[in-house]
C-alpha cells in the first residue's frame, strides 16, 4: 500500500515536472486505470458459468492468452471463478479479487446491474475491468467489448431476403423468450422483414439455443406448413434442428440462416445448403484479457469496443470446416484470430 | 438437541448455560469446522480484520444468514419452503422501484415488509388450514411470487438510494450489527408464547395440540416471519447491489436449505437450533472465499465443497457411534 502511494506520489511529480506531452499521454489512459501497477499482472476471470461448451472454449481462448502474456513477461497469474449462475456469488468472487489485489478482472455478468456497485470499488482501486459478451449497466469499467445483436438479426434477414428473391413463406426461430440476446436479435430482423411484404412469417418458435426442443418444434411446423421458402434461425443449434427436421420428413432443404455451431456448419456442407452463419466469437475471451493487459500498459482503450461479426456464407465455409477437428462435436467454430486482429479491434478500424 | 425451548426467563440462570451448551452438542463439529475457515480465511488475507474487509465479507454473508433462519424456522415446524429465492427477488424489485420514489425509504421498507409478512401469512394459512403439502403449496407460490417480480420489474434495473447502500453495504459492518439484532430478536420471540410453540408444533403436534398450544398459529407465524426475513433478505441485497433484478434471489432457495440442514436442522420439525442454521450459512459463504484464496480451480471447488459439507454432517455422527 505505501509502496503504491509512492508510486502514485512519484508518478504525479513526474507528470507535473515532464512535458506537455507526457501530461496529455497520462490523461489518455483508459478508465479505471491509475498507472501505479507494473508488469507482470495477475488476470482475474470471473465467469459467471463454466459448464455450456460456449463458455469452455471461450475460457479456452482465454487461457491461451494469457500463456501468450506469460511469454512476453506481461501476466504472471489467472486466477479463475466460477459462481455457477448465481450473480450473489459472482459479486462475493469479485470482491476476493480485489481483497487478494488482482490487476485485472475480466468478467461475463450474471445480472446486468447487480455487480455495479462491486466493480466501482474495484474500479476505484486502479484495477482494469473488461466486461464482454454479458454486459453489466454501469460506466465503472474499463471497456466493454461486444457484437451487437440486432446487427445479427439484422443480417440474417437480409441474406434470406435475397436469397428467396423478396417473397416467400419462412419460418423464424428465436432463443428464449425474455432473453436479452433473443430479444434483440429479433428487434434486428424486424425492419427488414416489414420493408420486405411479400416475405410472410408462416410461424415463430421460442426455444432453448438446443437442437431437440428446435428440431421438435419445426417438425410439427412443418406438419401445418406444406410450402415454406426460408426459415430464419437466429441461433447456432436451432439450425442444426431446423435441417434435421427437414430431413426427417423428406422435405427439400431452403435457404437458411444460423450460426457456427460445428453440427449445423457440418449439416450445412452435407445437405449442400445454401446458408449464412455469423458468431458470438469465442476469441472475446482472448481479447479481453489482451486488452485488459493494453490499459494496464497505459494505452488508450475506448470504453466500448464493437466486435464487428464474422460472416461465414457458402464462400468460406469450407475453410471452416476444414479446420473443424480442432473444436468439440458439440461446440463452435470461430473464425481464426491473432494479435495483429486485435491491434486492428484496438484501434476502431 | 433437546425439543424443549428453553429461555433464560424461565429457569433459572444455573440452569440456562448447561442447557444451552446441551444444544451445542449437535454442531459442534460444525462450529469447529466454521472456525477453522476463519481462522484459515484471516491468515489467508490478513484484511479480513480491518473494518472495511470484515463489513465487506459480513455483506456477502447477510442475505444468505437471513434465508438460513427463514428455512430454519420453517423447517422447526416440520414445514419447508421452495418459495424462498423467489421472495428475495420480490423483496429486492420492490425496494428498488419505490425507495427512490415518492414513498421513500420508509415507505419502501414498509412495503417489503408487508409484501413479506402478508405473502409468508398466506402461504401459511393455505399450509396449515386447508393441510396441503408444503412443498407443493410454495413451489406454486414460487412461481407466483417470481412472476409478480418479474411484472413489477421486467428487466434488472429499478434504483436504491445511495445513502441507503452506503449505510447497509458499505464499509461499516453495519450488515453485521443488524444481523446480532435479529438474533436477539430471535431470541425474544422463541420467550413468547407462539415462539415457544414452535419446538412443540414442529415435533409432536398432537401431543403439543392436546396440551393447549396454538399449534395452527405458531406455524402460520413461522410462515410469515419466514417470508419477512426473506423480503428482507431482498432489501439488502438491492441496497447491495444499488439495484433490483427479478431473478437475483434464484440460488438462494437451495442455498437456504443447504445451510440449514448443514446446520443440523431436521427435515421433520423440531430438531436442530438457529445457531446451527446460522453457522452452516457462515460456512458455505466462508467456502467460497476461502477458496478463491487457496488458489482452487472451479473443478476442484466443486469437489471441495462437497467434501466439506458431508464432513460437517458427518462428524458428529462419527462421535456418536463411537460412543
Amino acid at each position: 500500500m505505501k509502496l503504491s502511494l509512492f508510486a502514485s506520489a512519484s508518478a504525479l511529480g513526474l507528470g507535473l515536472a515532464l512535458s506537455f506531452g507526457a501530461v496529455s499521454q497520462a490523461q489518455a489512459a483508459a478508465n479505471c486505470i491509475k498507472g501505479d501497477r507494473k508488469a507482470p499482472y495477475t488476470i482475474g476471470w470471473a465467469n459467471i458459468y463454466s459448464v455450456p461448451t460456449w463458455m469452455k472454449q471461450t475460457q479456452g481462448t482465454l487461457e491461451a492468452q494469457v500463456e501468450e502474456l506469460k511469454k512476453q513477461g506481461l501476466v504472471d497469474k489467472l486466477v479463475v471463478t466460477d459462481a455457477q449462475g448465481d450473480a450473489n456469488v459472482q459479486i462475493q468472487q469479485i470482491q476476493s479479487m480485489i481483497d487478494s489485489d488482482v490487476d485485472a478482472i475480466i468478467l461475463i455478468a450474471g445480472s446486468s446491474t447487480a455487480p455495479a456497485r462491486v466493480l466501482a470499488d474495484a474500479c476505484a482501486k486502479g484495477i482494469a475491468i473488461i466486461n464482454f459478451d454479458s454486459l453489466v449497466d454501469t460506466d465503472q469499467v474499463t471497456a466493454k467489448v461486444n457484437t451487437d445483436s440486432a446487427q445479427w438479426g439484422e443480417q440474417a434477414a437480409k441474406f434470406l431476403v435475397e436469397q428467396m428473391g423478396g417473397k416467400g413463406n419462412i419460418l423464424v426461430l428465436n432463443g428464449p423468450a425474455g432473453v436479452s440476446v433473443s430479444d434483440d436479435r429479433r428487434k434486428g430482423a424486424t425492419p427488414v422483414l416489414e420493408a420486405n411484404p411479400d416475405v410472410k412469417i408462416l410461424a415463430e418458435t421460442n426455444t432453448a439455443y438446443n437442437v431437440a426442443p428446435a428440431q421438435e418444434a419445426v417438425t410439427s411446423l412443418l406438419f401445418a406448413n406444406p410450402e415454406i421458402d426460408g426459415i430464419l434461425s437466429l441461433g447456432g443449434a436451432l439450425s442444426a434442428g431446423a435441417v434435421l427436421a427437414l430431413d426427417k420428413q423428406g422435405r427439400a432443404q431452403v435457404p437458411i440462416t444460423g450460426e457456427n455451431a460445428r453440427q449445423f456448419l457440418e449439416l450445412w456442407k452435407e445437405k449442400d445448403l445454401k446458408g449464412w452463419a455469423t458468431m458470438q466469437p469465442n476469441w472475446l475471451g482472448a481479447f479481453a484479457t489482451w486488452l485488459s493487459v493494453q490499459a494496464l500498459e497505459g494505452k488508450d482503450v475506448p470504453a466500448f469496443v464493437k466486435i464487428p461479426l464474422p460472416v461465414i456464407d457458402n464462400s468460406n465455409i469450407g475453410d471452416y470446416l476444414a479446420r473443424a477437428a480442432d473444436f468439440p462435436a458439440d461446440g463452435y467454430i470461430y473464425s481464426s484470430y491473432d494479435q495483429a486482429l486485435f491491434e486492428k479491434l484496438l484501434a476502431g478500424k | 438437541m433437546s425439543a424443549v425451548p428453553s429461555t433464560s426467563g424461565q429457569h433459572s440462570g444455573r440452569l440456562y448455560w448447561p442447557v444451552q451448551a446441551g444444544r451445542n452438542v449437535g454442531v459442534r463439529g460444525l462450529f469447529a469446522v466454521v472456525l477453522a475457515f476463519i481462522v484459515a480465511y484471516g491468515f489467508l488475507f490478513p484484511g479480513l480484520f480491518t473494518m472495511s474487509g470484515f463489513a465487506k465479507f459480513t455483506q456477502s454473508w447477510f442475505p444468505l444468514a437471513l434465508v438460513a433462519m427463514a428455512q430454519a424456522l420453517l423447517m422447526l415446524t416440520g414445514g419447508i419452503s421452495l418459495a424462498i429465492g423467489a421472495t428475495v427477488s420480490l423483496g429486492a424489485v420492490i425496494a428498488a422501484t419505490t425507495m427512490v420514489g415518492p414513498l421513500g425509504v420508509a415507505g419502501g421498507s414498509a412495503l417489503v415488509a408487508a409484501a413479506g409478512l402478508g405473502i409468508g401469512a398466506i402461504t401459511g394459512f393455505i399450509v396449515v388450514k386447508l393441510r396441503l403439502p408444503a412443498i407443493v403449496v410454495t413451489l406454486a407460490g414460487s412461481f407466483i411470487i417470481g412472476g409478480a417480480a418479474l411484472l413489477i420489474l421486467p428487466r434488472p434495473g429499478g434504483a436504491m438510494p445511495e445513502w441507503l447502500s452506503d449505510l447497509l453495504a458499505g464499509n461499516t459492518p453495519a450488515a453485521f450489527l443488524l444481523l446480532v439484532a435479529i438474533v436477539l430478536l430471535w431470541k425474544l420471540y422463541l420467550a413468547t408464547p407462539l415462539g415457544l410453540s414452535l419446538y412443540a408444533a414442529g415435533e409432536n403436534p398432537v401431543g403439543a395440540y392436546r396440551s393447549g398450544v396454538p399449534v395452527d398459529a405458531a406455524r402460520i407465524a413461522a410462515y410469515a416471519l419466514s417470508g419477512l426475513l426473506s423480503t428482507g433478505a431482498g432489501l439488502f441485497v438491492a441496497a447491495q447491489t444499488g439495484s433490483g433484478d427479478p431473478v437475483i434471489g434464484a440460488a438462494f432457495t437451495l442455498n437456504s436449505i443447504a445451510a440449514a440442514v448443514l446446520g443440523g436442522i431436521g427435515f421433520l420439525g423440531g430438531q436442530g437450533t438457529m445457531r446451527g442454521a446460522l453457522a452452516g450459512s457462515l460456512l458455505l459463504s466462508l467456502m467460497i472465499s476461502v477458496m478463491f484464496f487457496l488458489g482452487f480451480t472451479p473443478v476442484a471447488q466443486y469437489v471441495a465443497q462437497g467434501l466439506i459439507i458431508i464432513g460437517a454432517v458427518a462428524l458428529p455422527q462419527f462421535r456418536k457411534v463411537q460412543r
